[in-house]
């Protein structure tokens, strides 16, 4: 039954994820957290931060969801959902998508589109860095990460690193 | 400079296993490196264009990316062994590591605290990206209009993206047809 259910969101959640897993991160967080309390928020950062420190794809988060409600099952299950149905309208949309490239509609599609994943996707930021009352210490390592990225083209792992290494020192 | 696609799926899954396998801090500059400049399947415009295209469809770039080249080449099969060469080592290691971390930092205060940074910092690459992204349409009224009332629903007001999703791609849509955009 939990497979079911994970398998039927990821599914849905697979279709609105335009801008790729960072953009439902927010819908994400509020399904697992508050809807069905699968995990608490701090929870929620943690496995995220797990996700993010592992090599590939940021999809990966959506198998520690599946994972932490089910094992190993739910994270095959909720990976597989999460793709699936994206993946097939990659299969059959893409060369079509291409094809339209010079028409009106599909530019406005195009421009419609980048504002509400920027927005999505700062929602996202937002929510990880504020998991319960506004902590100014996460804040804190947020802004000077983004500032950091910003500013420069090193590897975002060592912002990672430095991100843990200056929580431990002012959240431990 | 010359390209030429992979000769038989065996090639396309070592190609895709070995981008999967090096993605440490993401997985773009490593699908490049591997199938431009390495393996030399295809074009670098042919990679941004694809790359493009795919962001625009819903769905994990890169995976997208994995289904298309994939089809290209071999057709359906094509797309299945790409996508599972792509996904299957971070698959394992990202598990790996959340047991690790399920065993030691779980119930561990101090190393909570050191994960819980982490987060925060990955966090703030989200925020870097979208104001990255942003700044580009920051020209136009109607997209911080968009932006603002986009987040404020769905960050602030933590209102599902069901909901959100729709309405705001719906007033996106109308603003980038009048040319607000």
């Amino acid at each position: 039954m939990t497979l079911l259910e994970l398998s039927l969101y990821f599914m849905l959640l697979s279709l609105i994820s335009v801008g790729g897993m960072p953009s439902v991160l927010p819908e994400l967080q509020r399904y697992a957290v508050d809807v069905k309390g699968w995990m608490t928020a701090e929870d929620f950062i943690q496995v995220f931060a797990v996700g993010q420190a592992a090599p590939g794809p940021n999809v990966l988060i959506a198998s520690l969801v599946g994972w932490k409600v089910a094992g190993l099952g739910g994270a095959l299950v909720a990976l597989a959902s999460m793709c699936g149905p994206a993946a097939v309208l990659a299969y059959w949309v893409a060369e079509a998508w291409e094809r339209f490239k010079d028409t009106r509609w599909r530019k406005a599609i195009q421009r419609a589109i980048a504002p509400v994943v920027v927005a999505l996707i700062l929602s996202g930021g937002f929510i990880l860095a504020t998991p319960g009352a506004p902590d100014w210490r996460l804040w804190a390592i947020a802004a000077a990460t983004a500032a950091g990225m910003l500013a420069t083209k090193v590897n975002p792992l060592w912002f990672l690193a430095a991100g843990g290494a200056i929580g431990g020192f002012l959240l431990g | 400079m010359n390209v030429a696609p992979p000769n038989t799926l065996g090639e396309l899954f070592l190609g895709f296993l070995s981008i999967g396998a090096r993605s440490f801090g993401g997985v773009m500059p490593w699908a490049h490196r591997v199938m431009v400049e390495e393996r030399r399947w295809i074009t670098e415009a042919d990679f941004a264009e694809t790359i493009g295209l795919c962001q625009f469809l819903p769905g994990p770039n890169i995976g997208n990316a994995s289904i298309v080249f994939g089809k290209r080449w071999f057709g359906p099969m094509g797309s299945l062994v790409a996508f599972l060469g792509l996904f299957a080592l971070p698959f394992v290691w990202v598990l790996a590591l959340f047991a690790l971390y399920a065993d030691f930092a779980a119930t561990n205060p101090a190393l909570r605290a050191v994960v819980t940074g982490v987060g925060a910092a990955g966090a703030g690459l989200f925020i870097g990206t979208a104001v990255k992204l942003g700044r580009v349409l920051a020209r136009r009224p109607a997209a911080i209009a968009l932006i603002a009332a986009c987040f404020l629903a769905a960050g602030i007001g933590r209102i599902s993206l069901f909901v959100v999703l729709p309405i705001a791609f719906a007033a996106a849509l109308i603003a980038a047809w009048r040319d607000w955009l």
